[in-house]
């Protein structure tokens, strides 16, 4: 894989890759890149063009500080180091797309807008990133009417063509996936951490070998689990699907609630609930707040949920303009 | 960029009188200044180390990051390493075997207080190599530098798998990185697809590749008794140091051995012995005189640098003209005469298809290995080998090949586990047959070289492309004379006899294979080992090996010869301790008189009783069909039994040939576990094929 001239600076001054980790320059947050980007676009540069200039030309081009100009010549000049890092990840069957790709899923610029990661660490068919699907969310440990529902919808997304978003780790995860992978679906996992380990699994790695999974992360493509990228990548999940239901979540804490509110703030998409006499208090307190009733058992066969899921969601009226930055 | 501060360099480093050879200074002015994509193409010993030196140097005072240069062979570039302190560049190198200089090189690289950072090909997929050292480089590589580029083809004599990773990151290095690749050995076809490989901006600088120092001659003698003797009496006219090249490590024993015996200062040189031979202290007495022969494989080859080797003889013939212009460019760099001897022998062609055929593995192999691979999260080597039935070797190329082409990768826990990719994998027959069929060319080319009429030199420049192949004046047939091609009748004799009077020692197994028992330690009780015993010689090799093939395949019968000289052995020169008291044999099913009807005649010889105690419970597929050591302890493990009561004393155990060894460990082990005493295995022949090369 080459990446674009583009695509190369993103990844040098957005990623870690080739990066020290004593190393007294950090690599661009959103908050460092995207008024960078703007300045480039009013001066009618690209990303690209900043490979060529040194420290005083970075500094008097896009008007910074001299730190700044240090620090972002500093990454700039990783480009050997990325080179053979890059070659590596490729070699474990790893890619990346970046906010200047023209495959980087729209729907992150349209619905995320300046909050859309500037990388993408990816492993499978990046073409289901952004596919008509259902996002599956919930924790880690589910009751017997949360498995079901879980194996229901994989099972309903792939015998219906839609692809199972979910955020790839264990219980509601892995189960709704699984079904839906085993009923000759596709899925889209976006992971908080471990890209790196987690293709390393049979299943995941016969699923991407067919091209039926794609496990995509903003994050290292070795990163360890924290509670910091795994509330960050929640909004990653619902904002590639076209609907999302919760399964399980607990009442105000924990990460399926912090994601379901979010979502529900941004009506990015229409968010259901699992509606069962036992549910967890999460899920009542989600209901009240304005989520969709997703009954359980589900009254109709697997192929029905999508028409389903349209005669129920409330109108969303969302903005999709479409994020023009790198 | 100046061209006398750079003679001035020059000098510092390599002599006050010194001036740039042809092309060296038109080289660093390409990759330092008009920072191009670079491929030297220079006969060894032009110094195509000088100019990344210099290159590195005038980079670094232009503020350029350190350089990166990868290199096959690392630890035979110190001498290089101390020239280039000499203008102040400081370089590191970091492999598996610093690894208690790693913090320092680190901090260096921090500090930007490493100009020139060399590191095998290997590294570039290693872990600690990637996340802790490289970007340490503060990130930026000044100049990459690709030495043994001909390695890069599939059309080179050496193509290493390590340089198509490479390859890739060349192709993804941002272009104002300055590329430069070497080699000494890189015809027309070779040098156009390293240029495909790395880009079309590549330019080629290329020189003449005659080595006007270096006279050739070739010399056909069939036998090895013959080659020997040659040794033993042309050796003496020789005034200094060289190097004798074979192609098996059995074949660097013999000839150490014999000229150990003959009086000269040998040493033999190879990467078998499972590692103990301390290589770079032998590559050091070798460099400081104080070894004046070293007799090796290939292991000695590309890198090795010592300017004043007078000889270079090949006592078998190399696969091609390319790797016997390489191995013989060792001789005669800094001396005014030298001499290049190429001997060669019926066993050549036998051992070089052997090469051939076993370069690639099979599709099947790697087939079976994939699955294996494609059922778990990850498995160490001994868990693939107890699931594939594969030799270890194999095995590591197979998942070498894998690694670099994506479709295995290496991970760290506690033990190296190789994990399959979902990276999709395609056997590529065509390129295999491709290669194969050069590889057949290459030795028709090179058995063309040895009946050559005309300018030895001339033809390899020819063979090379040399952009102008002249005749050399110097060689054999130039001159119309040269070393004697025969040799004394006495001499023939003693050869024989000492190739007849070679044992080959039989080392006794300390450990049972990995997972051969899951509740048992792997390490075999001292008191149920066997003692060290000995083989007659190497299955089919010259002296006896030969009557020991015919004997088993064709006759059926061991000949009285045979019986002689192993009694001979055991009696006169081995000598165990306390001497055997009886002999038992292993029994097969398929020859069923074979070995015991020798055992018994042996057993007579020596005057001491023979009695077949050992049974074969049921036939087991011969051992040799089992590729390692967990498949053929499992195949051996059930089948044999004892049978009857035993004697006390120490037992001579007979076989016909050794494998494994596996089938003698296990009855050793069995038969002391009866109570009986020392156990002496003793083989006819010992099987070669499965480390020829090494």
């Amino acid at each position: 894989m080459t990446l674009s001239p583009d695509s190369q600076t993103l990844l040098l001054l957005c990623s870690h890759l080739g990066l020290s980790s004593a190393s007294e320059y950090a690599p661009m947050t959103l908050k460092n890149w995207n008024p960078l980007a703007k300045k480039l676009l009013s001066i009618s540069k690209r990303p690209a063009d900043l490979l060529e200039l040194d420290k005083e030309e970075l500094k008097y081009l896009l008007e910074i500080t001299e730190e700044e100009a240090e620090r972002i010549a500093h990454l700039l000049q990783r480009s050997g180091t990325v080179a053979i890092e890059l070659e590596r990840l490729n070699s474990l069957g790893i890619d990346v797309l970046t906010r200047a790709d023209a495959d980087y899923p729209l729907r992150y610029k349209q619905r995320l807008k300046e909050a859309a990661p500037t990388i993408l660490f990816y492993a499978g068919e990046k073409d289901l990133l952004g596919q008509p699907g259902i996002a599956v969310v919930g924790s880690r440990h589910l009751d017997e009417a949360g498995q079901a529902c879980a194996e229901f919808v994989g099972n309903a997304c792939g015998l219906s063509g839609l692809v199972l978003y979910s955020g790839g780790a264990k219980g509601v995860d892995s189960i709704s996936m699984n079904a839906a992978l085993t009923s000759r679906g596709t899925a889209v996992g976006i992971l908080a951490d471990s890209l790196e380990k987690s293709i390393r699994n049979p299943e995941n790695r016969d699923a991407i070998y067919r091209g039926d999974l794609c496990l995509v992360t903003p994050y290292s493509p070795n990163a360890p689990f924290s509670v910091g990228t795994a509330m960050g990548r929640n909004k990653l999940i619902y904002t590639l699907a076209d609907y999302a239901i919760v399964v399980a979540s607990d009442a105000e804490k924990g990460g399926t609630w912090a994601g379901a509110t979010e979502a529900l703030k941004s009506k990015w998409i229409p968010v259901f609930v699992l509606d069962h006499p036992d549910m967890p208090e999460g899920n009542k307190m989600l209901l009240q707040k304005g989520a969709l009733q997703f009954p359980h058992p589900f009254p109709e066969y697997h192929q029905e949920l999508k028409s389903w899921l349209d005669k129920h969601i409330a109108e969303i009226k969302s903005d999709l303009s479409q994020l023009s930055l790198f | 960029m100046d061209k006398t501060h750079t003679l001035t360099l020059l000098r510092k480093m390599i002599g006050e009188d010194k001036d740039f050879r042809p092309g060296q200074w038109e080289a660093i002015e390409a990759v330092a200044s008009k920072k191009q994509r670079t491929l030297v193409v220079q006969r060894t010993g032009w110094g195509k180390s000088l100019v990344y030196f210099l290159a590195t140097k005038l980079l670094r005072e232009q503020g350029s990051g350190p350089t990166v240069l990868i290199s096959p062979l690392l630890s035979l570039m110190r001498n290089q390493i101390e020239m280039a302190g000499r203008i102040g560049i400081r370089a590191f190198t970091i492999n598996s075997a610093n690894k208690e200089e790693w913090a320092a090189i680190e901090d260096a690289l921090s500090r930007d207080e490493c100009d020139l950072m060399l590191i095998s090909p290997e590294r570039l997929n290693n872990e600690h190599f990637l996340k802790e050292v490289l970007p340490q480089i503060s990130g930026r590589i000044g100049l990459f530098v690709v030495d043994e580029a001909h390695c890069i083809s599939d059309w080179g004599h050496d193509f290493r798998p390590d340089y198509r990773r490479i390859v890739r990151i060349v192709q993804m290095l941002p272009r104002g990185i300055p590329v430069l690749g070497t080699t000494a050995t890189a015809n027309d076809r070779v040098v156009k697809d390293v240029q495909a490989q790395l880009g079309p901006g590549l330019t080629v600088h290329r020189g003449s590749l005659a080595r006007e120092s270096l006279r050739l001659q070739n010399i056909r003698l069939a036998n090895q008794s013959e080659r020997l003797a040659w040794l033993a009496e042309n050796l003496p006219k020789f005034k200094g140091s060289g190097i004798i090249y074979c192609l098996t490590v059995a074949d660097i024993e013999r000839v150490t051995g014999w000229l150990k015996q003959k009086g000269f200062s040998a040493e033999a040189y190879h990467a078998g012995g499972n590692g103990t031979m301390d290589r770079p202290a032998l590559e050091q007495a070798f460099l400081n005189n104080e070894i004046k022969i070293l007799v090796a494989t290939v292991a000695l080859g590309m890198g090795f640098d010592k300017p004043d080797i007078d000889f270079v003889i090949h006592f078998q013939r190399p696969g091609s003209v390319v790797a016997y212009y390489q191995q013989v460019g060792r001789a005669g760099r800094a001396v005014e005469k030298s001499y290049g001897i190429l001997l060669s022998g019926n066993e050549d062609d036998q051992i070089q298809n052997y090469f051939i055929e076993s370069a690639f593995p099979s599709i099947d192999v790697t087939k079976d290995l994939l699955k294996v691979l494609e059922n778990s999260e990850g498995l160490s080597l001994y868990e693939i080998l107890s699931r594939v039935n594969i030799s270890k070797s194999t095995a590591e190329k197979v998942l070498k090949l894998l690694e670099v082409d994506g479709i295995v990768g290496q991970t760290w826990d506690n033990k190296v586990l190789y994990f399959r990719t979902p990276n999709p994998w395609r056997p590529d027959v065509e390129r295999v047959n491709r290669v194969l069929d050069l590889r057949r060319s290459e030795l028709a080319q090179m058995q063309e070289f040895v009946d050559h009429q005309g300018c030895l030199m001339k033809f390899l420049l020819e063979a090379l492309d040399d952009p102008n192949p002249v005749p050399c004046g110097r060689c054999a047939n130039c001159q119309g004379k040269g070393f004697p091609a025969s040799v004394s009748h006495e001499l023939v004799i003693e050869a024989e006899n000492y190739l007849k009077g070679t044992q080959v020692l039989i080392q006794p197994r300390k450990q049972w294979p990995v997972g051969l028992f899951p509740d048992q330690k792997r390490n075999i009780p001292l008191e149920l080992q066997n003692a060290p015993g000995r083989s007659l010689c190497y299955y089919g090799d010259a002296g006896w090996g030969k009557l020991v093939q015919s004997g088993k395949y064709q006759e059926g019968h061991f000949s009285n010869e045979l019986v002689k000289a192993a009694a001979h052995l055991i009696r006169d020169m081995w000598q165990p301790n306390p001497f055997p008291g009886w002999v038992t044999a292993i029994p097969s099913t398929r020859h069923p008189k074979l070995v015991a009807e020798f055992a018994r005649r042996l057993a007579d010889s020596l005057q001491i009783p023979f009695y077949p105690v050992i049974d074969r419970i049921r036939e087991a597929p011969e051992q040799k069909t089992m590729q390692n050591s967990s498949k053929q302890a499992h195949n051996v493990i059930n089948t044999i039994q004892i049978v009857q009561t035993i004697s006390h004393e120490p037992v001579l155990l007979v076989d016909d040939i050794i494998d494994s060894g596996w089938t003698l460990t296990m009855a050793g082990y069995l038969l002391k576990k009866q109570g009986g005493g020392q156990v002496y295995p003793f083989t006819l022949a010992r099987a070669t094929s499965r480390n020829a090369n090494g």
